[in-house]
């Protein structure tokens, strides 16, 4: 069926969503009441859902996993990040998050408004694999949670300036970090094995996986630090605002790497 | 604060410093060995050498713990003021990676010395590779004793990194990896290593049949003086050929006909199938600024015939191009010195193992496309996959660990155990 005419629909999803969140992150910030915090919970709920349902009739039309192309990546970030941003307020109740969640998850949703691309139906074989799909999920996942703990970083790092008032938000950015780490673990693992399969090496040291490893190290220095050095939060944010810029180059910036030229990931657009 | 740990054991002097001492002096080293060696590709004894190495390096390191468990060295190689600077020394030799390309021709006689180009096989990656396992094989082993349950978590993780270190490091050398060219229903026993040796296996391989399965072709607006496709807003307007209708720039084109497998037979074309036949339709294009309507056959052209556009106007054309693969695949028999007989189908992500060896699927001749008669086939032997894997499984429920039970109690200021 009609890939393109499949995304005419996306404006009407995304602004679903958008208003649903918008409510939401409205009612979080400004409300004390019990009930209208459990009215916003259920809003960003139903913004989620709505996407979710357009990913899924998506997946359905196009006949391969939505995952491949930077727009349908972005599609399942503001997922994520709402999802994660819900979770963490009922498991958590930081209001402030669960609104930054959304935000962003917002700002993927502009971005995929006003950058409609030509979404390409052809999957090349080594794509076509049973690992595919945890591979991309678990790292989307993983990044999420992670650009959440930074979030909380830079909130600590700005607006926390005293070590009393730091101590509870720093247990958020650790549960968060540990959380993505563990993901993101998973998905370097499943990377290789899935590259054994179709390369017949599973580690290369390509550039996009080179990337993926430092982003791994940076995180691996955070929690070895963190568990250390229990009380040096100020220090302990910073790694984890550098962590995240490493994340960033990773994610983004390895297409335009001199290193990556001929890379087998750069695939996407 | 850097003195926290030494104020509760009281007697370990090893601090930051030293610990970044240490992997300074590894890293410095390291290039000095490498410079030293006038740029060579560092290579470690193959089977047996390097499994005895790897005994005795296991070996060594139970023999100083158990020991000296107690002295200062062995605490701080233990501690995380070794590991820290030890993680940092490791990314930042991975960061050279990430900026300088690898495996190509070195560009200057600097890059050259010190092996920039190919860093995995040089002196300073051995060396705080070898660092790294000596610092997890301490911990695993401080941890391990006296064994508690609480902490499989920090078990998995570390043991299973030093697993995978271990095992890709020896196993690097015992590892092959080849390439076979096989031809439609010629045995072949013979591969080639990347050096270009050639190499004698203990099976001889049968291509009985290489297929494509294609998808359908995407067709395009070319610009008639350069023949390049017309780029709009930066990219290429492709549409595959999959609706009857559908809309490139402002044209609407209508398609009337399609044939997967098609030739020219005077001014049309006809379903045949033929080595040399490809796609080809059959379009009427309507063009609502003009409103010109234009009628007329494209073909994607393949090895043997040349592709046919649909000429729009002065300046420009509809095209089709070649289609892409969905996946290809080789019938294969196979045929052992032990006297064993297989059939079997491999393609892409779909590998097939015999007699150690794993067949894999990775290339044919792409300017036959579908109708090529070569499958390159790459053989690889990799004794110490195993270990490799163990190590990563592992690894895997390490985060599973990490992912449920999440940061250690009481801020990490506390052992576990
Ligand atoms: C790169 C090599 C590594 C070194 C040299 C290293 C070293 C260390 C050291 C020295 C400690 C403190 C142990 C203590 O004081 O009792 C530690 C703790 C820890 N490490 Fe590592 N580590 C490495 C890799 C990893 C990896 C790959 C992971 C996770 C996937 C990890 C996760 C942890 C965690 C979670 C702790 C906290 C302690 C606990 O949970 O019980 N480390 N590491």
């Amino acid at each position: 069926m009609e890939e393109q005419n499949m995304w005419l629909d996306f404006p009407m999803y995304a602004s679903a969503a958008f208003v649903c969140w918008l409510a939401a992150s409205g009612l979080f910030l400004s409300s004390g009441k019990k009930m209208l915090n459990q009215l916003a919970a259920g809003l960003s709920f139903a913004g989620t859902a709505f996407l979710l349902v357009f990913i899924t009739v998506l997946w359905i039309h196009i006949q391969r996993p939505p995952m491949r192309t930077l727009g349908e990546t972005r599609l399942w970030y503001a997922i994520f990040l709402s999802g994660i941003g819900l979770v963490s307020y009922l498991r958590w109740k930081y209001k402030w998050l669960v609104s930054y969640s959304l935000g962003l998850a917002m700002v993927f949703l502009i971005i995929n408004l006003q950058h409609p691309e030509t979404y390409d139906k052809t999957l090349m074989p080594a794509l076509q694999s049973p690992w595919f799909i945890p591979h991309v999920i678990v790292y989307i996942f993983a990044y999420a949670m992670l650009g959440a703990s930074s979030l909380v970083a830079l909130r600590n790092l700005f607006f926390a300036p005293t070590e009393k008032t730091i101590k509870g938000p720093i247990q958020m950015a650790d549960n968060l970090v540990y959380l993505g780490f563990s993901f993101l673990t998973l998905g370097l693992l499943f990377g290789a094995l899935w590259a054994k399969d179709a390369w017949g090496h599973y580690w290369t040291w390509d550039p996009k996986e080179t990337w993926a490893f430092i982003t791994w190290m940076f995180y691996l220095v955070y929690i070895h630090y963190r568990f250390r050095h229990a009380n040096e939060h100020k220090k302990a944010m910073a790694v984890l605002a550098v962590s995240f810029a490493v994340l960033l180059i990773c994610w983004f910036g390895v297409n335009y790497l001199p290193s990556a030229e001929n890379s087998v990931h750069v695939y996407s657009e | 604060m850097s003195n926290e740990e030494s104020r509760k054991t009281g007697a370990n002097r090893w601090s930051y410093r030293e610990g970044t001492i240490v992997t300074a002096a590894i890293l410095l080293l390291g290039f000095a060995l490498q410079a030293a060696s006038g740029g060579t590709v560092l290579r470690i004894a193959g089977f047996p050498w390097n499994l005895l190495a790897g005994l005795v390096f296991v070996g060594l390191l139970i023999l100083v713990f158990v020991l000296w468990p107690k002295h200062s060295i062995v605490k701080g190689l233990g501690s995380v003021k070794a590991a820290l600077p030890a993680i940092l020394g490791f990314t930042f030799l991975v960061l050279l990676m990430g900026f300088v390309k690898q495996d190509v021709e070195p560009k200057n006689a600097v890059v050259e010395l010190l092996g920039l180009t190919h860093l995995v096989k040089t002196w300073p990656f051995m060396l705080i590779n070898l660092y790294l396992m000596i610092l997890l094989g301490i911990i695993t082993l401080k941890r391990l004793t006296p064994f508690n349950f609480k902490n499989a978590g920090f078990f998995l993780n570390h043991f299973g990194l030093f697993l995978v270190l271990f095992s890709t490091t020896l196993g690097s050398i015992d590892m092959q990896r080849l390439t076979m060219n096989c031809y439609e229903n010629q045995p072949e026993s013979h591969a080639v290593d990347p050096s270009g040796k050639m190499i004698e296996m203990p099976f001889s391989i049968k291509l009985v049949n290489f297929s494509i399965d294609e998808f359908r072709p995407k067709v395009t607006i070319v610009d008639n003086k350069s023949g390049q496709i017309v780029l709009s807003k930066g990219k290429a307007q492709l549409e595959m050929i999959d609706r009857d209708s559908f809309s490139i720039s402002s044209y609407h084109i209508k398609v009337e006909q399609f044939l997967e497998s098609s030739g020219k037979a005077g001014d049309l074309y006809t379903a045949i199938n033929e080595s040399g036949s490809a796609p080809s339709a059959k379009v009427t294009v309507n063009n609502p600024t003009d409103k010109s309507e234009i009628s007329g056959w494209i073909f994607s052209g393949s090895y043997s015939h040349p592709p046919e556009i649909l000429q729009l106007n002065e300046s420009f054309s509809l095209a089709m191009l070649p289609p892409e693969p969905r996946k290809f695949s080789s019938e294969l028999n196979i045929q052992t010195k032990t006297g064993k007989n297989r059939s079997t189908t491999i393609e892409v992500n779909r590998p097939y193992s015999i007699e150690g060896w794993t067949i894999y699927q990775t290339n044919y001749n792409t300017q036959m496309g579908r109708w090529s008669n070569l499958s390159v086939l790459e053989l690889v032997r990799d004794p110490w996959l195993p270990f490799v894997y163990l190590g990563i499984f592992l690894m895997m429920f390490g985060a599973a660990f990490l992912f449920i039970t999440g940061k250690p109690k009481n801020g990490g200021t506390e052992h576990v155990a």
